[in-house]
This record gives C-alpha cells, sequence and structure tokens, in this order.
C-alpha cells in the first residue's frame, strides 16, 4: 500500500505503523459521571466496518506523524490523508465552540 | 590537570573507502542539533533562524545551506536539524548561542552516524535499500527525507548530482555501514 | 550425440557450441538456445517422469508455461529441483538431471504406479488408504511423502546470494512482444519514466516465434530495432530475465530479476533480485498461452502444443521429428504446418476438428477435417496417431493447438474475475482490473499481430494522458490480421485411452467427470478434489479444459461454471529471492553499546536484548562457570563499586512549557510538581489500566525534562508519547526527541561509588550526599571539561549514581570508570548480576509487568493519581482490578535453602490439590543471591500482602516438581532502603 501523506507525498505503509479506529482520538472526559462506561467503550469498542474506515496511522520511519488515514477496507483504496494533530484540533474547537 | 582524559571514538570515524568511482566514507567532525519550534512561538523561532544563518527555515522534506555552510533540514512541520561541522560536545551550544532561546535544542551528533555515499554509481547502489524514488526529479538537491532501510531508520540527503548523505542511529553503525557497502558491492 | 533434430536458420548463434551434461551424457547446442532446445536438438525428447504416475515426458511448450520438462538444474549445493527447461538459457557446462524416477529415467520403477492407474483416481487417498487405521501413519503415509513430491532440495545451505530493490516509474509495461514494445515505445518516446519487463531473455515475445512481418521487415528484426531504440532512450529502463509476478495495492508490483541464472557462476553477484515497483500505471501486456486438447495417450514425449513446436522451429531451428502431424482446433495450428514444412519437416497429416476446407496448402500433407486425433501409439516416443475415423498415421511429432487463453493472470490478483468471449472460446480480462492497470495485445484478447501492436500503442497513449503527459511515437507498422478462427473443442470423446487435462499433477479427463459424479461441482471443489491447476505451473495450460469438460458433464455452459482466479505468484519465486539479505547474521540489524569494545576485551560474554548486544557477565580467570562470575559481580558491587552500562535503556528529551502537564497525562503519578535539578520513578499505564512500562524521568530545566525507558519498550513508549502529544494534546507545547544512542550512560553502584565519581567528576562539582541527595540529578562535567549528566538513583539498592557522557566517550568513559576503581577493586557487572541485585531488591522489570499486571499488584495502586486526567487512571479503577485479594508482588524463599526456586511455579496452598481451581499466583523471576547464600524469588500470590511468613507449595507441572517456599517481603537486601540514601 501506498499512503499519500499530507507534507511528504506518497510513501510505502512499510514506513507506518497501524494504529486503528481513528475515533481513538476521541477520548472520554476523564470526569464525566459516566466516565467509566465511556473509557470502556473507548477502549474496547470497535465498528469493523466493510468498507470505507478512518484510521490511525503512525509515520514512525518518517517524520513521526501520525495520520488519520480514510481507506476503504475492502480495496483498501485510500480516499483522504490528514495529519491527526489537525483533525484533533478541530475537535478541540469544535469543542470548545460547544460550550 | 584532570587525572583521567576521554577519548572520542565515534563508530565509523574515519571510514573511506572506493570502489571505483563510487566512494563511500563518514564525514569527520558532522555536528547535528534538533530545532523544535515552541507552538505558538514558530514565527519568532523562524525570524531567529532567518538571523542566524541567513536563510529561510525551508519546508517539510527540504534543506537548505546556510551563509556559514550550516545545512538545515525541515524533517516535520515544527522539526528541524541543523548539521555543521564542529569537533568539540558542545554543538548544542553552539546553536543556542545562534538562536538564544527561541526554539528547543537537543544535541543528536552522537545519536546518529553519517556516511556520504557519492559517485557515479550511488544511486544504483541506494535503489536495492531505499524505497523512496531518487530519480532526480522526485528527489532533487537539497531533498532531504526520513525512512528505512534494510530495516534501520535512515535519514537520507542529496546534497549534490550524485551524492547522498545517509544518517542512521550510531549504536547499529555497523548494520549499516554493512547494508550500504553490500549495495555497493551488489551493483558494481 | 549430435544435433540430429537441428533445422536450417533460427535466432541462435552457430558460430560457436556450447557444451552441457544432461543426465550425465555430454551434449552440445548453441547460445541462444534453452536446455529444452538443445535437448530437442540432441534427440532427447524424453525428459521426465510425471508425477502421480511415472508416465515418460517431454518437452511440451517453449515458455514458463512449461508443465513437463522439470529438471533439477546444476549440482551440489548449487542444485535447483523443478527448474523448467524450457526457461533455462543454455551455458557452457550447465548439468542439469531429470527428476522423479527412482532408478534411471528410461526405467523408472515407480512408472508401476501407472498399472494401478485405477486405484489412483481423484480423491485416491481418501478412499483407499482407508483400512486399517493403524496403516496410514506406519505404512501409507511414509511410502506415499517418499514416492510424491517433484525434485529434490540439496538439503545444503544456497551459496548464493539474493538482493531486493525499489523501483519507480510512470509506466510499467508487462511483457515485451509486439503489444508491450509499441506500448514502451510510445511511453518512451513520450517523455514518460517506463519500465519494460519481460521474463524471456530476448525481448519480442512471439515475435521471436513467427515468421510474420512488420513493415516489410521480419518480426524478430523488428523487436530487435525497437529494444535498441528503447534501450538509448535514459528515461527506460529494459528487465529481460524478469517475471512480473505480483500485482498488489496502489500500482505497486512484485518482480524477479534472474540476473545470473543463465551464467555458470554468478561471481559473487546477487543471484536474483525481488524488485517491488512502484507504478503510476501499468500496461499488462502479457500475451496468452496455448491450450492443449485431451485424447487418449496425449502426453507422449514428442508431442507439443503447436505455437510451441513452431516456436522450437523459427526461434531455435529443431523439430521434435522428422515426421509431424498436427491436430487443430483452429487457423493458428495450420501455421505450425505451415512454417515447419517451410523449413524442410515433412507433414504428415493436418487433422482439424473443424469440417471445413484445408486453410492453407502444405504439400505432402493429408487433410482431415471434422476428424480427431483419439490415441498415440510409442513408449518413450511417438509412433503413430490413430484418428477418430480409424485411420492411424505413422508420425514422430505431434503438433496440438486446442486455441489461445489470454495471459490474464495479474488482472485477477485483486480478486478481478475475466469474462468469458464466445469468439476466442476463451476468457479475457473482465473490467475490475487493479487500479491503474490496462491490458493490451494477447492478453486482452487482441490475438492478431496488427491488433496487438495497435492496441499497445493506444492503451500506453490513454495512460500517459491519464498521467498528463502527451503522447507522440505511437505510430506502428503496417502488420497482417492472421486468421484465428477457433472452434470449442476441449476432449476427444471417443477416447478410450486415459486422456490428459494436467499433464502436471496427472489429472485426467475422467478424474474430471468422476468429481462431478462425486458432487465436487464448482470450479474450486474441482480443483481441489482432482488438484488440477495446483502444480507448479498452477494450471496455465490445464484450467480451462478442466473447466469446460466439468461444464460439460454438468450441462452448463462455461460462463455458468465460471473459473477460478490467480493469486500470485504467476511464476514460482524461489524462497531465497523473498528473503533477500536477511538470513544469517544479516537476518536483523544489531546495536552495540558505546563501551561494546572494552567490554568484549575484558572478557564478557554477549547476550541479545532485542538488537542489542549487552554483557551478561565477565568471566575472570578461575571461573568455572557462569555463576561463578555472576555471583563475584553481585559480591564486590554490593561490598564495593560495580559498573555497568545501562545505554539500551530509551532516552527521550521532552521540552516545552507544558512538558510537566504533558507527562501527568502520560504517567500513572505526578511529574509537574517535580523540581528542577531531581529525579522521580514514574509508572505507565495501558488505557485499561494495565501496567505499560516504568523508568524514571529527570527535570533538568524548567522546560526541560529527560525520559527513561525499559530497553524493550523504548520505540513503543516514544510511539505512545507522540500519540498523546498529536493526537490527545494537540494544543500542548511539547517536543519530544530520541536521544537514547545519544548518551553513553553507566550505572555506577555500591558503597564506594561516590568516590570512584568523585575521582572522575570534575572537582568544582559537589557530590556530597548533602548537595546531591538520593533522587538528584544535574549536569556536571567530567575529566576535564566533558560535558555530562549525573542522575543519583538505584535499581541495585546501594548507593548508585548513573553518569552520560556523550556517546562517542562510551567506550573510554568505561575504561576511565575501571581504572579508577581499582583501588576499591572496581567490578564491571553484566544484566545477570544486574538481575540478580533487582530480584535482592524487589524491583520490577517485564517479567512483572508483563501486560497482565496492575499498580495494585505490584503494591503500587496508591500511585495512580486520581487527582488528574492520565492514561489508564479510570480504567485501572474497575472493582476487578483493585479487588483486595488480587495477587500482590511478594518475595519468595524456598524452606530447604538448598533448593532452588523454579520461575513459571504457580503457587498452590498447603492441604490443597494442585489445580486450576486453587491457583493461587505464580513466580515471575527467581535468582541465586549470593549474599543470602540461597535461592530468591518475587512472584504474585493472592492476597500476598497479609500472607508473610506463611508456607505456600511452590507447584511446576513443566518440570514436573513442587516445593515448600515461604512468603517474604520482596525486599530481601536493605528493606529498610537506608544504603541508597547513604
Amino acid at each position: 500500500m501506498i499512503i499519500d501523506h499530507p507534507l511528504l507525498g506518497p510513501r510505502d505503509a512499510a514506513e507506518f505503523v497501524y494504529l486503528g479506529d481513528a475515533s481513538l482520538i476521541d477520548r472520554p472526559d476523564w470526569q464525566a459521571p459516566d466516565a467509566m462506561e465511556k473509557f470502556h467503550a473507548y477502549g474496547y469498542l470497535r465498528d469493523n466496518p466493510a468498507g470505507e474506515h478512518q484510521e490511525l496511522w503512525y509515520h514512525e520511519q518518517g517524520d513521526r506523524s501520525w495520520l488519520v488515514v480514510t481507506r476503504d477496507t475492502v480495496t483498501h483504496t485510500i480516499t483522504k490523508v490528514e495529519l491527526a494533530r489537525d483533525v484533533a484540533r478541530g475537535k478541540t474547537k469544535a469543542r470548545g465552540r460547544g460550550k | 590537570m584532570a587525572e583521567f582524559t576521554l577519548t572520542a571514538a565515534p563508530p565509523l570515524a574515519g571510514h573511506d573507502e572506493t570502489f571505483g568511482d563510487t566512494r563511500l566514507h563518514a564525514p569527520q567532525d558532522f555536528a547535528i542539533v534538533s530545532v523544535a519550534l515552541p507552538l505558538g512561538g514558530e514565527t519568532a523561532a523562524k525570524k531567529a533562524i532567518k538571523t542566524a544563518y541567513g536563510v529561510e527555515l525551508p519546508a517539510p522534506g527540504k534543506s537548505v545551506v546556510a551563509k556559514g555552510k550550516e545545512r538545515i533540514l525541515r524533517l516535520a512541520p515544527d522539526l528541524a536539524f541543523v548539521f555543521f561541522t564542529h569537533a568539540g560536545a558542545d554543538a548544542e551550544t553552539i546553536v543556542a548561542d545562534k538562536l538564544k532561546d527561541k526554539a528547543y535544542l537537543t544535541d543528536q551528533t552522537d545519536v546518529w552516524t553519517a556516511l556520504e555515499l557519492s559517485g557515479p554509481m550511488a544511486r544504483a547502489a541506494l535503489e536495492r535499500i531505499c524505497p523512496l524514488d531518487l530519480y532526480t526529479d522526485a528527489f532533487a538537491l537539497n531533498d532531504g527525507a526520513r525512512t528505512v532501510m534494510e530495516h534501520l531508520g535512515t535519514i537520507i540527503l542529496r546534497t549534490d548530482d550524485d551524492t547522498y548523505l545517509l544518517l542512521s542511529a550510531s549504536s547499529s553503525a555497523d548494520s549499516f555501514l554493512h547494508a550500504i557497502e553490500t549495495s555497493i558491492k551488489n551493483v558494481i | 550425440m549430435t544435433q540430429v533434430n537441428r533445422l536450417p536458420g533460427g535466432l541462435v548463434d552457430r558460430s560457436e557450441e556450447v557444451k552441457f551434461q544432461f543426465n550425465d551424457k555430454w551434449m552440445r547446442g548453441y547460445p541462444g538456445d534453452t536446455l529444452a532446445s538443445a535437448l530437442m536438438a540432441n534427440g532427447q525428447l524424453l525428459v521426465g517422469r510425471s508425477f502421480k504416475y511415472h508416465r515418460p515426458r517431454g518437452v511440451f511448450t517453449a515458455g514458463s508455461e512449461e508443465p513437463n520438462a522439470l529438471v533439477q538444474l546444476r549440482r551440489r549445493a548449487e542444485q535447483e529441483p523443478n527448474t523448467r527447461a524450457t526457461m533455462i538459457e543454455l551455458f557452457e557446462g550447465l548439468y542439469a538431471t531429470s527428476q522423479n524416477h527412482r532408478g534411471s529415467l528410461e526405467f523408472d520403477l515407480l512408472a508401476i504406479n501407472d498399472f494401478f492407474a485405477p486405484f489412483l483416481s481423484a480423491g485416491f487417498y481418501y478412499k483407499t488408504f482407508m483400512w486399517p487405521k493403524a496403516f496410514w501413519e506406519k505404512l501409507y503415509e511414509p511410502i506415499i511423502r517418499s514416492a510424491a513430491g517433484l525434485g529434490r532440495l540439496s538439503m545444503k545451505e544456497d551459496p548464493d546470494s539474493y538482493d531486493k530493490g525499489f523501483l519507480h516509474c510512470d509506466l510499467l509495461v508487462i511483457g515485451a512482444g509486439p503489444a508491450g514494445l509499441a506500448a514502451a515505445l510510445t511511453a518512451g518516446r513520450s517523455g514518460a519514466r517506463v519500465i519494460l519487463a519481460d521474463e524471456d531473455f530476448r525481448p519480442g515475445g512471439r515475435l521471436n516465434a513467427e515468421t510474420l512481418e512488420l513493415g516489410g521487415m521480419a518480426g524478430h528484426a523488428w523487436a530487435e530495432e525497437a529494444v535498441k531504440e528503447l534501450a538509448e532512450m535514459d528515461n527506460v529502463r529494459l528487465m529481460s530475465r524478469t517475471t512480473v509476478y505480483g500485482a498488489y495495492d496502489h500500482g505497486i508490483y512484485g518482480v524477479l530479476e534472474r540476473c545470473t541464472d543463465h551464467l555458470r557462476d554468478s561471481n559473487g553477484k546477487p543471484r536474483q533480485i525481488l524488485w517491488r515497483i512502484y507504478s503510476k500505471r501499468a500496461v499488462l501486456a502479457a500475451g496468452a498461452t496455448e491450450r492443449p486438447i485431451a485424447f487418449g495417450n496425449n502426453d507422449r514425449p514428442g508431442i507439443l502444443l503447436a505455437g510451441a513446436m513452431r516456436a522450437y522451429a523459427n526461434r531455435y531451428a529443431v523439430a521434435p521429428g522428422k515426421q509431424i502431424a498436427v491436430f487443430t482446433n483452429n487457423d493458428d495450428g495450420w501455421r505450425t504446418a505451415a512454417d515447419l514444412y517451410a523449413k524442410g519437416v515433412e507433414i504428415t497429416t493436418v487433422v482439424d476438428s473443424r469440417d471445413k476446407p484445408a486453410l492453407l496448402n502444405i504439400p505432402g500433407a493429408r487433410h482431415f477435417g471434422g476428424q480427431a486425433v483419439m490415441d498415440t501409439v510409442g513408449r518413450a516416443g511417438m509412433k503413430s496417431i490413430q484418428l477418430t475415423n480409424g485411420q492411424v498415421i505413422p508420425c514422430d511429432g505431434l503438433a496440438v493447438s486446442g486455441g489461445w487463453n489470454p495471459n490474464v493472470h495479474l488482472t485477477c490478483h485483486q480478486r478481478g474475475r475475466p469474462e468469458w468471449r464466445e469468439d476466442l472460446c476463451a476468457f479475457v480480462p473482465g473490467s475490475d482490473l487493479p487500479p491503474g492497470m490496462v491490458v493490451a495485445g494477447a492478453a486482452n484478447g487482441a490475438m492478431t499481430l496488427a491488433a496487438a501492436l495497435s492496441e499497445g500503442a493506444v492503451k500506453a497513449s490513454a495512460q500517459l494522458e491519464d498521467l498528463g503527459i502527451k503522447p507522440k511515437g505511437g505510430e506502428m507498422p503496417q502488420a497482417e490480421d492472421e486468421p484465428r478462427d477457433c472452434a470449442a473443442f476441449w476432449h476427444v470423446k471417443q477416447s478410450k485411452n486415459r486422456a490428459w487435462v494436467d499433464l502436471q499433477n496427472d489429472v485426467t479427463v475422467k478424474d474430471v467427470k468422476l468429481a462431478n459424479t462425486e458432487g465436487f461441482r464448482s470450479v474450486e471443489l474441482l480443483k481441489r478434489y482432482t488438484t488440477m491447476g495446483m502444480a507448479t505451473d498452477q494450471g496455465k495450460t490445464s484450467n480451462i479444459a478442466g473447466l469446460a469438460i466439468l461444464a460439460e458433464e454438468a450441462g452448463k455452459t462455461i460462463p455458468e461454471v465460471g473459473t477460478t482466479i490467480f493469486r500470485p505468484p504467476y511464476t514460482p519465486v524461489p524462497l531465497g529471492a523473498l528473503a533477500g539479505r536477511a538470513r544469517g547474521k544479516d537476518f536483523r540489524p544489531y546495536r552495540l553499546t558505546p563501551s561494546h569494545k572494552w567490554t568484549e576485551e575484558n572478557g564478557a560474554s554477549f547476550v541479545t536484548v532485542g538488537n542489542w548486544l549487552r554483557a551478561e557477565w565477565y568471566t575472570q580467570p578461575g571461573e568455572k562457570g557462569w555463576r561463578d562470575s555472576v555471583d563475584r559481580e553481585v559480591l564486590q558491587t554490593r561490598k564495593s563499586v560495580g559498573i555497568c552500562d545501562v545505554t539500551t535503556l530509551g532516552k527521550i528529551d521532552i521540552q516545552g512549557k507544558d512538558a510537566g502537564a504533558f507527562l501527568d497525562m502520560v504517567y500513572a503519578n505526578t511529574f509537574s510538581t517535580l523540581k528542577v535539578g531531581r529525579v522521580r520513578y514514574g509508572l505507565m499505564l495501558r488505557e485499561d489500566g494495565i501496567c505499560y512500562d516504568d523508568g524514571t524521568t529527570a527535570r533538568m530545566g524548567e522546560d526541560h525534562y529527560v525520559m527513561t525507558t525499559t530497553t524493550a519498550n523504548a520505540v513503543l513508549v516514544f510511539r505512545r508519547m507522540e500519540f498523546v502529544r498529536q493526537c490527545l494534546c494537540p494544543d500542548m507545547d511539547v517536543h519530544l526527541i530520541s536521544t537514547t544512542d545519544g548518551w553513553a550512560q553507566f550505572a555506577v553502584a555500591g558503597p564506594k561509588s561516590r568516590d570512584l565519581l568523585r575521582k572522575v567528576i570534575d572537582r568544582d562539582h559537589d557530590i556530597s550526599n548533602d548537595a546531591f541527595p538520593f533522587m538528584a540529578c544535574g549536569h556536571v562535567t567530567v575529566c576535564g571539561g566533558t560535558p555530562a549528566r549525573l542522575f543519583r538513583i538505584s535499581f541495585s539498592g546501594e548507593l548508585a549514581f548513573e553518569i552520560a557522557v556523550p556517546a562517542r566517550y562510551g567506550n573510554s568513559m568505561m575504561a576511565v570508570l575501571n581504572e579508577a576503581g581499582k583501588e576499591f577493586d572496581a567490578v564491571p557487572y553484566g544484566t545477570e548480576a544486574l538481575g540478580v541485585m533487582r530480584i535482592e531488591k524487589g524491583h520490577c522489570t517485564g517479567n512483572e509487568l508483563n501486560g497482565q499486571t496492575t499498580a495494585h499488584n505490584i503494591g503500587l495502586g496508591k500511585m495512580v493519581s486520581q487527582k488528574k486526567a492520565c492514561i489508564g487512571n479510570v480504567l485501572s479503577q474497575r472493582p476487578e482490578m483493585i479487588r483486595e485479594d488480587a495477587v500482590r508482588l511478594v518475595g519468595f524463599r524456598p524452606v530447604d535453602r538448598s533448593r532452588k526456586l523454579i520461575a513459571g511455579s504457580h503457587f498452590i496452598t498447603k492441604g490443597d490439590t494442585a489445580s486450576m481451581a486453587n491457583d493461587q499466583g505464580w513466580m515471575t523471576s527467581v535468582a541465586y543471591s549470593p549474599n543470602l547464600g540461597y535461592s530468591i524469588g518475587l512472584g504474585f500470590l493472592k492476597e500476598g500482602q497479609n500472607r508473610m511468613g506463611e508456607i505456600v507449595r511452590a507447584v511446576s507441572p513443566i518440570h514436573n516438581t513442587e516445593m515448600e517456599v515461604e512468603v517474604v517481603s520482596p525486599h530481601f537486601i536493605d528493606p529498610e532502603g537506608e544504603r541508597l540514601r547513604g
């Protein structure tokens, strides 16, 4: 596979390490009243779609960036690659606005 | 006068061998300092770099040669390496004097071992271990990248038409040298 | 032997002769021959025995699809079994032997299997060897195993080397036949970066095997010109002897280049290279493979595919005999008759299954329309054929053509399904091709020369336009659209004798019918039940006929039955090539500690820890075993001072205004409150609350921490910290960089450690207990100004320091510390002594933090802060994980002090039976303590903290032992910690 790094261009997937579902970015609030249930879901419950999937890849043999890769698990077609830090910042901002 | 003295013995120091017109050697006194740009302080850090070295911090994957022959390689949005020739164990101090406190510095000199591969067979040899496209248009002069060669994390920089600077972890210097030497021997 | 079957002309170089040996017989051929053509030239038609029935077999094809002519090439360690004679280029001194016979090739003792054929039909394993049951393992299986298989391995280490490599291109062209050459020329002339890969040693494909002309030029001559033009282009890389064996994701192709297989000697160069080609676009121009027709005894030496016989005549200038018959169901077969006749070979007969007039006039040949060959006579060669009309016609060679199958293999590698084309009686590539790939020429069903040429150019142009490259130079010379009519005709129903479908796995028409009768009616089941298509040739010549017969039997059409699809590799790839350089000590890189040289010179024995080589102990003269060395190192360290290289621990430099807050998130305990100049032990949890890693982190400055990790987890901890930094705390100002290799770090431990260090650390640094107490850290200089870092931390439980210098001084520093330590009888110590001392002190390592244990289990439950966000603190509080009766880390000693504890033993309460239900925990680490004079251990015991002094049983069913042990504090030495604070 080839991952088209948003800054560095196409790189062989061998340079990357796979982690899993990009929902791992959405870490629950440890002080929430139902924190235990939320962390349980965060830690253990995953969707396993046959089709489009957002997932985390780490460019370990590269610039050490974490990426959010949108990949079709059936065809391996990759439609989007983003810096996870940007995605995470976007979510923090969105949460900030919500308050 | 101290009772004991320490002698420096970096791995691969003095290594220099030729294979026809192709040469593999370890550059002498090759100092490396990492420069991390503070979050929110990027502009100040870039300005400090410009003032100190007379060049703009290049884009990730690119390097630039400064007025004092230092080479600055941007590895990631918030990380660059400065390469320069310096013998002492105080490379970080030298960069710190230039950049003041505008960036976070870490001496990386002894973390890495450097080999310069040059000559007509350099690219053919690298084809055997480097997954990157090193074709002239794809990996231009002063381009740099971090990748993996023979299981070893490696930074590769194109410093001239047929010249590549290769950096890998100093602890695995023997394996690194062996990998490059084998590649050269397999193509000449 | 002389070259009795050599014809005039051809593309072999007659200016020199090449001598070679087959079954120890010397023969001669020419440069440009394959082993197959040279054997044929020498009249050696019998080249091997078949897999199951040990039938005599000869060369059947002229390419990589060869099912029969498998030989063992070379000898001794270089010997390579199952090598296709059709792909071996002849070289001086070549040595080959036939395989799969007991006794000589001519008189194979196992040919008796042929007489037992009625018992050896499809599925015979399951039917014949049923009874008695006990015979299977003892008798049947050993016999079958010894009889099965084709070639033999040398069982010696492969003396050749292999390499791997990476190539990049705009357009990968697979196959250098007319379509491939047209595609490569178009792309090359347009300035695209092109790789043209072809499995043959002579590019040109069928142009080299035919007498067709292009623009008034002989086909092979045009191919030569085209190759010359391509070779002169800097943007084109020509790779002959190179097979594209797999089409992988995102335009990546797996490619095998055979570099020295055609040479007598590799001369130290890699024999083969496994390339990974990254292509933006690809043109598959893999051509087509001819298929046979099944009829009685259709497997004799001398029976060849018609196109192959034509290739041998035209390219290699050989024929398998003097009187040739042709059997065809299509127009193309007629070309064989014409071309061989033109070479002066007598054509006795052309048998055409189609009832229509002769396509060509072949002088002297009788034409039988609407007839078929029903049987053949001969043994190791051909004598005659018998037609369906009863006619018997003498001949010593038979050319068979059942039509051509496009080579769709690579189009299927991403689950593409070929589609049936009635007019060709063949499957062609479907529409679901691997992204970036197009198919051109015969591989796409464009079967004539003119069509192949034009399709190659047109498809390449479209690919270039896709890439934004303007195509130019796609005009190809004039060529003909030769007649290609073909009738669906798969096997001769009138044949009474066995008719082979899969020659390599000995599958007959009857086997296919049997599969249908017994209910194995899908193609996938047919394949597995009969083994059709499962040999090294993957059924290239047999699959279609097999499923056509199945369709006929089942009363379905071929598209209804469908086809199996193909997986990589297209042709076999040697394991040596897949391994590349990764063998022996080059299997993986190794890492050396900075003091490696000194360590080696001073009697160390090394152990592999991850990729690191670490000293496990240092042997002194007179020491009889490792225990002597380890005991001495431990005792001397605790008595005076010991020195150990601990560089392998991961070191991570952490800087930024939010570094403290970041560490609070990463560690279970708090670091933002740590004072500058102090070190703290830190425990990391996984998000599920299980212990992950531990180490010490020093605060070197307001915004600067230095973390150590365990050796094993250095990379993983860094990865996770980057995850936290980028994904969980993206707005923190914090930066990470590894400095593991940058600092040579040494533990200096023991009551004399401060005295020793005072001799090395420059005098202006005060390291007294007041100025530099336990858990202090700071910058110092050593040996007259060399910068260093000093940490007052202790793994051994003694007064101890760790001192770090830039790695370049590491070897020298080790020597200096030992030299300076001479007056204290300082010892260097290795990982074993380190392990003994940490067990004596009750410190955890990977044995205890094994991915199953919590902070609560190791007695550090209180360390997990509930006052801040951090990884793992929420789930660590799940009731099951903080049970009062959970296992807890405690120490153990044997009641009988002379006994040796065994790690991995499980604890059972006295009086209970040793069963899983009564399991009370397990022993994690054991060591002989030279200070105490007996074996000690650490382990997890249910409610261990409340069971001090209790005697439990340590049971090891694996060792079949058990012993009584006493539960004690895990701190065997200095439980109050007075020494390390001294």
